[in-house]
This record gives C-alpha cells, structure tokens and sequence, in this order.
C-alpha cells in the first residue's frame, strides 16, 4: 500500500472525528511516513512500518478513555428556560412535521398497496374472463367467447405491467426507507462523537 | 501494567525525549526505542494530552520541502519530570514494602 491509500483508508476509518481531528492525525502520519523515508525506507516499507489500519484505530479507540471523551454539551439554565417556556410552540410544530412527514410516508404505501390490489384484481379478472370465454367458445355464443377472451387477454396484459410497476416501486421504497434510517441513525451517532 | 500507571510513565518517557532538545514525532520514538516501544497511535495520543496539559508546545517548521512538527518542552513540562523522580522515591520505598525487602540502612 502507498501513502495516498493508506491515508485515505484511514481517513474513511476516522470519519466520526471532526474534521479538525481527523486532518491533524492525517498529518501526523502524513509526517511519520515521510520521516521514515527519509530514514532510508522505500514508501511501501514506510507505511508497513505504520502499522495496519485496524491496529492504529484500535488503539485510538483504547487511547480514548471516558474521561478524555469529549465532554457533552452542557446546557445553560437560561437555554433550558427557554427550551421550556418555547416548548408549546416547538414541541407542536415539531409533533406536526413529523405527522406530516408520516402521513406522506404512510400515503405512498397506500398507493403501493392500492397497486399490488387492482393487480390482484387484473389477474384474477383475466383467469375468471379466459374460462368463461372458453365456456362461451364451446357453448352457443363463439363470438361473444372470442370477444370475452379478448378482454380476459387485455386484464392479463395490464395485470403484467402492474406487477412489473409494483415491484420496481416497492423494492425502491423498501431501498429508500432503509437508507432514510441510516441517516438519522448516522445523525444521531455523530452527535454522539462529536 | 494498570492502564492510568502506563499512562503517567509514558507522559514523562515521551517528555523525558524532549528535555534537552526539541524534538519530533519519528525522532521521540526512535529515542525511545531501547527502552519502551512506542507505536505512532499511542504518541499522537500522549503529545495531544501533553499539549493540552501545557507541558509542552508544538512548532511547525518547514523541514526538507514539507512541514514537521517540533515538540518542546514547557517549565510545566519539567517540574512534571521532577515530581515523577520524587514520587519514584515513594514508589520505590512502597515496593520494598509489598516484597518485603529490607530498607538499607541509614
């Protein structure tokens, strides 16, 4: 692995430190591989020397006790008055959004839900549809039994589209969701770290 | 070795480097290097705490083209040094306590 790589990696492996943080340690390996080049190893042999990735945010890890943590942030008693006196307003607009925001979500699996119903529907119309035409096809009406298997033939075709339509939406609603949870699970732990 | 222990000796071990001159990252390890080995991770850890104890600064010089962090130590630095060689003497006497080993005599 050269400098660049390992830098980078590691600084994807520090991406819960603040940018401050993370660019001062960059730096300081930054340092250390060029020193240890100096000294006579080759780039490779340098950053070997390092030491893995794993190892190095390991031991950043071990290095941070609980009570180096950074320490949270305290609240001010006058922020917290006013978190209190404002909590009618906020804590109801807030309650609000989310219920919007739930409303809208819970809005899209209805349709969903409403799709995957007329596809049922649509197939179970072309089954019912092409029997009774084929009923009617042998019996005294083979017109009319053409003319109802035509129709049974038309459901089958938009029962087809539906569910092709239903499952693309789905597995992109299903993919959305899961992403929309790791973010806010990601907010939430960053706020945590930093 | 308790964990708080380590950490106190290793605090004036990496001090200890930078005594009698500044010095850098590369260089404290490879002075420390006959006596305790040190990887990368753990001075990074002990020059922020150092740093932010106030027992030593940190100069950035432009060395070869690039720049290099100089370490030196601070009077709060040194009077850390000082208070480990008069609690070693503590230490020291406790030990022959624990292990039963006689005081010499006076």
């Amino acid at each position: 692995m050269n400098k660049q790589e390992f830098l980078f990696q590691l600084g994807q492996h520090l991406s819960g430190l603040s940018n401050g943080e993370r660019e001062e340690q960059l730096n300081f390996y930054r340092e250390m591989i060029d020193d240890r080049m100096e000294d006579g190893l080759s780039e490779e042999e340098a950053v070997a020397a390092i030491g893995s990735i794993d190892t190095i945010t390991k031991h950043i890890a071990d290095e941070v006790s609980p009570s180096e943590a950074v320490p949270k942030k305290r609240w001010k008693v006058w922020e917290i008055t006013l978190l209190i006196l404002g909590s009618p307003v906020w804590l109801s607009l807030l309650i609000a959004a989310l219920a919007v925001v739930f409303s809208l979500y819970a809005s899209l699996w209805a349709v969903i839900i409403s799709a995957w119903a007329v596809f049922v529907s649509a197939a179970i119309c072309c089954f019912a549809l092409t029997v009774a035409g084929i009923i009617l096809l042998f019996g005294e009406h083979p017109l009319s039994g053409v003319a109802v298997i035509g129709a049974g033939l038309v459901c089958a075709g938009v029962a087809i589209l539906l569910f092709l339509g239903c499952k693309k939406v789905t597995s992109i609603t299903i993919l959305l969701t899961k992403k929309a949870v790791l973010l806010v699970k990601r907010c939430f732990r960053k706020k945590e770290v930093t | 070795m308790d964990l708080q222990l380590k950490r106190g000796l290793l605090d004036v071990c990496v001090l200890a480097a930078i005594q009698d001159e500044d010095s850098y990252g590369y260089k404290i390890i490879k002075d420390m290097k006959p006596y305790v080995v040190l990887s990368e991770s753990t001075l990074y850890t002990i020059l922020k705490r150092l740093e932010n104890c106030g027992m030593l600064t940190v100069q950035t010089v432009e060395h070869g083209g690039r720049l290099r962090k100089y370490y030196r130590i601070t009077q709060e630095g040194r009077k850390r040094i000082e208070d480990f060689k008069e609690d070693w003497k503590e230490i020291v006497t406790i030990y022959r306590f624990v292990t039963k080993e006689e005081l010499p005599h006076e």
